[in-house]
């Protein structure tokens, strides 16, 4: 297993918990132990543990038991603080899962190569970040960060400890996205100076609840983490803590992690970033939640100059979906309520989507790609992009610095949300400059143990 | 100097005095009708209170701190979203006395008259509006065992060696069973802290599921 010579500590402690276990339970050979030093061989088995398993989670368990079935991964455990969504995915997965409450007994064994991290957007970074340092390749949800200071330190464990990382915005490995890429940066609407994301608003907060305790089967310090201290609330979880600017953010992050996902790949700007951001909306006004529900934020970009736009819109005000047969390579559009327009000095092109559907328009899906053209990257698909790059060492289509690029993005449209006011950002730096309270958000101290 | 300049003087004294006592009523009104909003049964009433809490500042701050104890739930929340719409204007740029205003009064409440909910979200006020002259009645908290390890996030968060010899003083303080908390914040500050490992890597909670068989 790959860094043997680092992990002294955790090592005398992994060795010890991996001792107990291996009395009750069979742990399997890594791939990684038949291959070359920190890579599975071409043909192994990977083997793989799943942190959080409901909602998405569930569907990355569930993807993953057929592609075991199908004799491509083994399965070692899963992992969730709620105790009944734990039981079922240790059903799910069937006999030889290990089930734990603690994620960290899976990052001390050692027959583990990889993890699908799908909690609640507070933990991602941590996680992702203690899993790398125990030498775990990592597929993590996106929002990859909730905090500036979280993306740098994910960047870093992910170099330090040469990991691969997927971050879950799975838009970029869909059909239509990579028709939608190689149309436009072949010319076809000319320059484009101008991208308008849009999206149906954020919800209210309409059945709101008083604090009380947590149910049963719900280890709420855990589920908490990283975050403040608070009295659980039913508004919180499971699904529902999208809607919380500390633990999701609202649409923009759980979506703009989407759609800005493709405009800042098919517009080049991977590892760039704007140089002001600024944004309006509206608050809610009862409830537990507090992310906007109407939202308008102007990125700027320089050298090259262009701007992006993310605006949370009343539905009647969305643009209207393409009618389809459904023969189309990503089939009938069934979620119009998001996309963005691409504005060229050619002419304009829009898509809708942007996470496990993203549809582009019929002009980008019919545009044949003429001799000397240039084509683009093609994903083989999220997950297999993934394993490619824990096999080969190369680099995933959403790696982790695009992916703090984009939840950046999202971070800084809160954070101008929640101040009321512009922000000036170094995007090589990757700082809030001339504003000491919004420096001072660029992070979040986390609660003892639970941090980066 | 004649006594028309005398009458002058204080004509202009006696105009000064009634234009403060006028901006003392007016602001005082403006707190009153800013927590009659608040406290308002109707969530549209409430939102126009949200809208003007920022302008009031740090006049409203005490008594919206009181009205966070409400037993209406929205009411309570109503408070303290408008409290943070003065904590967020208060610390933009170019407004220190605005926000050194804010914050003295925010440091008014980190006593225990007042509720323990208050004084931790007053804290995280402070984390992000907080100089040096909050770093005492902060650091006093450490010792609470209920807000100690928010104190501690706080101290961590607000910058300069004010906040890192507060962190430094509390470990030595601290009971056993706090140490490592504080070595953790410290250690973020860039210090090396010897015999309070970190241990966020040691799992230690076990679940009652069982494996398929």
């Amino acid at each position: 297993m790959k860094r043997k010579d680092k992990l002294n500590r955790r090592e005398f402690l992994a060795g010890a918990a991996a001792g107990a276990a291996a009395v009750s339970f069979p742990y399997l050979v890594p791939s990684g132990a038949l291959a070359a030093r920190g890579r599975a061989g071409a043909n192994e088995r990977l083997t793989m543990a799943h942190i959080g398993v409901g909602g998405m989670g569930g569907s990355h368990l569930r993807d993953m038991v057929r592609r075991r079935d199908r004799g491509e991964v083994n399965i070692a455990a899963v992992c969730d603080a709620d105790e009944n969504r734990l039981a079922g995915a240790a059903k799910t997965a069937g006999a030889g899962v290990q089930p734990y409450r603690d994620y960290r007994y899976i990052l001390e064994r050692k027959d583990i190569d990889a993890v699908v991290i799908a909690t609640p957007d507070h933990w991602h970074a941590v996680q992702m970040v203690h899993a790398a340092e125990c030498g775990k390749h990592v597929y993590v949800e996106k929002p990859a960060c909730c905090t500036i200071e979280e993306g740098k330190a994910m960047v870093a464990a992910a170099r330090k400890n040469k990991v691969s990382v997927q971050v879950g915005s799975q838009g970029r490995s869909q059909p239509e996205a990579y028709l939608a890429h190689r149309y436009l940066v072949n010319g076809n609407i000319g320059h484009i100076n101008r991208v308008d994301c849009f999206h149906y608003p954020s919800p209210a907060d309409n059945n709101p609840v008083p604090d009380s305790e947590p149910p049963a089967e719900l280890d709420w310090d855990l589920w908490l983490g990283p975050l403040r201290w608070r009295p659980y609330n039913k508004r919180y979880c499971h699904g529902v803590f999208r809607w919380v600017l500390e633990s999701g953010g609202g649409q923009i992050r759980d979506r703009g992690a989407h759609v800005m996902s493709c405009a800042m790949w098919w517009m080049g700007a991977d590892g760039t970033g704007p140089v002001t951001v600024e944004a309006t909306g509206t608050a809610p006004t009862k409830g537990l939640w507090d992310s906007a529900i109407l939202m308008e934020v102007t990125y700027t970009f320089k050298n090259p100059d262009w701007t992006m736009t993310w605006t949370q819109m009343p539905n009647d005000k969305l643009p209207k979906a393409e009618k389809r047969t459904g023969k189309e390579p990503g089939g009938r559009i069934s979620r119009p309520g998001y996309g963005a327009i691409y504005r060229g000095d050619k002419g304009e092109f829009i898509h809708w989507g942007g996470d496990g559907g993203t549809w582009a328009e019929k002009k980008a899906r019919e545009w044949k790609l003429p001799a000397g053209a240039k084509d683009v990257y093609k994903s083989p698909g999220h997950k297999e992009d993934w394993f490619k790059g824990i096999k080969t060492g190369a680099k995933t289509i959403m790696n982790i610095e695009a992916a703090v690029g984009v939840a950046n993005l999202c971070v800084l449209g809160n954070v101008s949300f929640i101040l009321g006011r512009k922000l000036h950002w170094e995007p090589v730096k990757q700082e809030i400059v001339g504003d000491e309270q919004a420096r001072r958000m660029m992070g979040r101290p986390q609660r003892h143990p639970y941090h980066l | 100097m004649s006594i028309s300049n005398l009458k002058e003087m204080s004509l202009a004294a006696g105009a000064v005095a009634v234009t403060a006592e006028t901006a003392g009523a007016a602001k005082k009104k403006a707190v009153e009708e800013l927590i009659a909003n608040i406290k308002d049964k109707s969530d549209k009433v409430r939102a126009e209170g949200l809208l003007i809490a920022s302008d009031v500042g740090a006049p409203a701050v005490k008594p919206l701190a009181k009205v966070m104890g409400d037993k209406d739930v929205e009411v309570m929340r109503a408070a303290k979203r408008a409290l943070w719409k003065i904590v967020r204007r208060a610390g933009r740029p170019s407004a220190r006395d605005e926000r050194k205003a804010v914050a003295a009064e925010l440091i008014g409440l980190l006593g225990d008259g007042q509720p323990t909910s208050v004084r931790r979200e007053v804290l995280w006020m402070l984390s992000e509006i907080g100089g040096r002259e909050s770093i005492k009645a902060i650091a006093a908290l450490l010792s609470d065992k209920e807000l100690r390890e928010d104190a501690r996030m706080v101290l961590q968060r607000i910058p300069g060696r004010q906040s890192l010899a507060a962190l430094k003083a509390g470990l030595k303080a601290a009971p056993e069973d706090f140490k490592l908390n504080i070595a953790q914040s410290l250690r973020k500050r860039g210090v090396k802290v010897s015999g309070y490992p970190c241990v966020k890597l040691v799992p230690t909670k076990k679940t009652n599921v069982k494996p398929v068989k």
